[in-house]
């Protein structure tokens, strides 16, 4: 039982050779590991990534702000949140991989699958959960729909959106991580071809995942706090 | 080039008994009814021990989280470190998280529950905390004032109240984990993923229709199940309407 | 002191800006609906003036007000504003040169006070000197200080929100203002003191006003011209307050408006707008015989000598044992504790007379000098005199203490 942690503390001490300098491959013949090959997988995760997240972004909230705003689709919009999340990542990712085909395309679409339901649902109710006083006096002052939603409704909602583009970068993440199962090397290489990179990469492979992951999370979160009205703020502090 | 993704009819071995004739498994078509026929005693192990993953791990983050909860509830300063704390594991991806406990809890189901639990913990533990925060003062001042000591009004006010909080956090956690189960394959784990990658194959189409199809079904039945036992424990939402 | 003269200086002079409204046979009905919500309206708002519409809930008001900027389409019929048709042109444009406040208020939270007010001249492009001046002008109106205009709506009390929700419809300097239960929402103390205020910025506004409510108490204060709703959506009478209290044209009116009526028109009037009875007067030292005198003629109103000081200010009653002395003594057996001020409303004066106890009191002016003497039987002449029938006043000349 004490050996274990031990072995543990050498085996952090192999991962972190592992990312620095470039070794032999557990089965031999190529050199895996070191910076050059991190950073091409490690940016690798990042492009499709935010390619998916963009997409996602582009099709969901636009959606969801018209639906929200003229209160429309509810069923729809909620069910869709639901239903992504009962999506298995890892059929997902296969079935791609063995109907439709590998290739950046397929796997951006795949992804952008798994960040849509999150970003449409958290759009919606957070349009139409905005102060519906708010919304009246706007409307009885003479703003367009569009203004309406652009001046009013979106600033008011932004929490409870970002809330949701939250959730889907992290399902893309999770996700884009076992990309390599259908030929898009990204990070998550290391972790799933043990018999490539040994126990170092693997473990390097998932501190650097999780590091990735809790470093766009922040990110995240102060987009969020920059796009947050101070009076918003104010306001739950209230 | 991955070797999982390497066509059926090149991997070897008998595996893919197709006794219904035509070259269905062959031809490696989306969906063979006979080929499931034939197999589907397959899926009972991968299927009980998803069964056992997702139970598992939706237990032991609830019980978790719902002590971080009541903790916090009774010292408020403790929302938020601990908010941020279940935040974190619910950023990491599981499959990272998998491999992180690889040198303490090595590969295999243990470290497959682990993982699953963790991303559970902030969910339930939000859902609880905000339940508990919108019962109505009133309630707690007509609790207090009647005579409820502070344990006896949130075992028997409070709780109740935020129990339908509480079961759609429930719902989400388990929803999501039946999902994230899926991946416990790559922990040594089990559950439905090692029918998604057979052997070590990911291109057999049948199979990942018919795994992933069980793990939405089974997904869609604890959201049921959860929903209803929900209602069944608030008897007073109901009579509401 | 809210600066109200630069407020005229910015705008137009006073008056010109208003605009009359006209309903003209103005139905509404919604899709589905059994019957209409407005029927066949028909109600001319005089410019400058404040129509309150009230009624039971229900009864389509707020649907009828709504309708003037067309928040709410008309079914039939149509709505002028001065000689335009609300018809004409793109709703939205309508509703920005119209003022609009509501019980809710619904100030944006995500915005300062300042870019609050400013929604409107920014949706028109007004130019920023131009709309930081006219914020300036209208923070000063409202009574907030400058700095307010930096905080946000969750910094500020109920009170001072309804405050900036009005000065936000006053923005751009509309013609015609709707206001939909605006004090609704606030403290009875509050409203009271932000109707008052609000009448006073009315006096030198003199915008086109219809205002919801369903309190008739409010209706009467501040209502130049009162359209009293039925459920149905029509009006059961149109009038002014007074004629409203005198003569409520049928019994739905007359139960709406209540039972206390009489008494409610009261609080139209001031105590010196009525004729006050005299009593013998007398000072300290004099001779009593002259007030002996007097009490003993038969025309006498009150029939008790007041003492009164070099500057005609009340002291006090003389009583018979006062009266027994050669001369007048400097100090009454009965002091005057009550004097009831002049310019009170007359609700307020027989309140503190009756409560008082007494059956007559001094009334006295600004400087505390006598005007005569109020007694309850005064107050129920009145209200039975054909004199009461006639008075009308607009409601920003009434007392609204």
């Amino acid at each position: 039982m004490i050996a274990a942690p031990i072995a543990a503390l050498g085996l952090f001490g192999d991962a972190f050779n592992f990312v620095f300098t470039p070794q032999e491959a557990e089965g031999g013949g190529v050199m895996v590991g070191g910076l050059d090959q991190v950073g091409e997988l490690a940016a690798k995760q990042l492009e499709v990534t935010v390619l998916a997240l963009g997409v996602a972004l582009v099709l969901a909230l636009p959606v969801g702000l018209l639906l929200g705003h003229y209160g429309k689709g509810e069923f729809v919009a909620v069910s869709a949140g639901n239903a992504g999340r009962a999506i298995p990542e890892l059929a997902l990712i296969a079935l791609m991989a063995a109907a439709v085909g590998v290739g950046l395309f397929n796997l951006v679409v795949a992804l952008a699958i798994l960040g849509i339901p999150p970003i449409l649902t958290n759009t919606f109710v957070g349009i139409k959960q905005v102060d519906r006083s708010s919304v009246e006096a706007a409307k009885g002052m003479g703003m367009t729909n569009r203004e309406i939603m652009t001046k009013v409704e979106l600033p008011l909602a932004v929490p409870t959106i970002m809330g949701g583009v939250r959730t889907a970068s992290i399902n893309i993440i999770a996700t884009a991580t076992i990309a390599p199962l259908a030929g898009i090397l990204t990070l998550g290489d290391f972790i799933i071809s043990r018999n490539v990179y040994g126990d170092a990469g693997v473990l390097a492979g998932a501190i650097l995942v999780a590091l990735m992951a809790i470093t766009i999370e922040c990110l995240l979160a102060g987009v969020q706090w920059a796009l947050t009205s101070r009076g918003i703020k104010l306001q739950r502090a209230a | 080039m991955n070797e999982l993704l390497l066509p059926i009819a090149e991997v070897s071995g008998d595996f893919f008994k197709d006794r219904s004739g035509g070259g269905c498994i062959q031809d490696n078509k989306l969906f063979c009814p006979g080929w499931v026929a034939d197999n589907y005693d397959r899926y009972v192990d991968p299927t009980l021990q998803h069964l056992v993953l997702v139970l598992s791990s939706v237990a032991a983050g609830f019980l978790i989280a719902f002590a971080l909860a009541i903790l916090a509830h009774r010292h408020r300063w403790l929302s938020s470190p601990f908010l941020a704390g279940t935040g974190i594991l619910y950023t990491i991806p599981s499959i990272s998280f998998f491999f992180l406990l690889l040198p303490i809890t090595g590969r295999g189901q243990l470290t497959a529950i682990i993982a699953l639990t963790a991303f559970t913990l902030q969910i339930i533990f939000r859902n609880i905390t905000t339940g508990l925060r919108n019962v109505p003062p009133n309630v707690t001042e007509a609790a207090r004032g009647v005579g409820l000591t502070s344990q006896q009004m949130l075992w028997r006010v409070e709780l109740p109240l935020a129990l339908p909080e509480i079961v759609a956090g429930l719902r989400i956690a388990t929803v999501s984990t039946v999902a994230l189960a899926t991946l416990a394959v790559f922990a040594n784990g089990g559950g439905l993923g090692a029918e998604i990658i057979v052997g070590s194959n990911i291109t057999f189409k049948t199979g990942i229709i018919v795994a992933g199809g069980i793990a939405v079904i089974m997904a869609i039945l604890f959201d049921g199940l959860i929903l209803l036992a929900g209602k069944l424990l608030t008897p007073w939402e109901r009579a509401a309407l | 002191m809210p600066d109200i003269s630069r407020v005229a200086e910015n705008s137009s002079p006073n008056g010109a800006t208003a605009s009359p409204v006209r309903y003209i046979g103005v139905s509404k009905r919604y899709p589905g609906a059994e019957s209409d919500a407005v029927h066949d309206l028909n109600l001319e708002v005089p410019a400058g003036e404040i129509c309150v519409l009230v009624g039971p809930s229900g009864c389509g008001k707020t649907t009828a007000m709504r309708m003037v900027n067309r928040t709410v389409e008309i079914t039939e019929g149509d709505i002028l504003i001065g000689d335009r048709s609300v018809k004409d042109g793109d709703g939205a444009k309508l509703r920005r040169e119209i003022g609009y406040v509501i019980q809710q208020i619904g100030l944006f939270p995500h915005r300062t006070i300042s870019q609050n007010i400013a929604t409107v001249p920014n949706l028109l492009d007004w130019g920023k000197p131009r709309i930081e001046e006219r914020v300036k002008t209208l923070l000063e109106l409202i009574g907030l200080d400058p700095e307010m205009g930096d905080r946000y709506p969750s910094q500020l009390s109920g009170g001072q929100q309804q405050r900036v929700g009005v000065a936000r419809a006053l923005a751009v300097d509309p013609p015609v203002m709707l206001m939909d239960e605006p004090f609704g929402a606030i403290d009875p103390i509050n409203r009271s003191r932000l109707q008052n205020e609000f009448l006073r910025l009315q006096a030198e506004l003199r915008k086109t006003i219809l205002f919801v409510t369903h309190d008739v108490d409010e209706a009467i204060k501040m209502g130049d011209k009162i359209a009293v709703m039925r459920k149905g959506g029509e009006v059961a009478q149109f009038a002014t307050p007074t004629e409203l209290l005198m003569e409520p044209a049928d019994d739905f009116v007359e139960d709406f408006v209540g039972a206390d009526r009489a008494l409610k028109r009261l609080a139209l009037m001031r105590v010196k707008d009525v004729d006050l009875w005299e009593a013998p007067l007398t000072r300290a030292g004099e001779p009593t015989g002259p007030v002996k005198t007097a009490l003993a003629a038969s025309d006498i109103e009150v029939p008790h000598p007041l003492l009164v000081d070099g500057e005609n200010r009340p002291i006090g009653w003389l009583s018979d044992r006062d009266l027994l002395a050669e001369r007048v003594p400097a100090i009454p057996d009965s002091i005057a504790d009550l004097k009831i001020d002049a310019d009170q409303t007359l609700r307020d004066g027989l309140a503190a007379l009756l409560q008082s106890g007494s059956l007559y009191a001094p009334v006295v002016d600004g400087r505390g000098r006598l005007t005569g003497v109020l007694s309850a039987e005064i107050v129920s002449d009145f209200l039975a005199s054909p004199e009461a029938a006639e008075i009308a006043i607009p409601a920003v000349d009434r007392p609204h203490e």
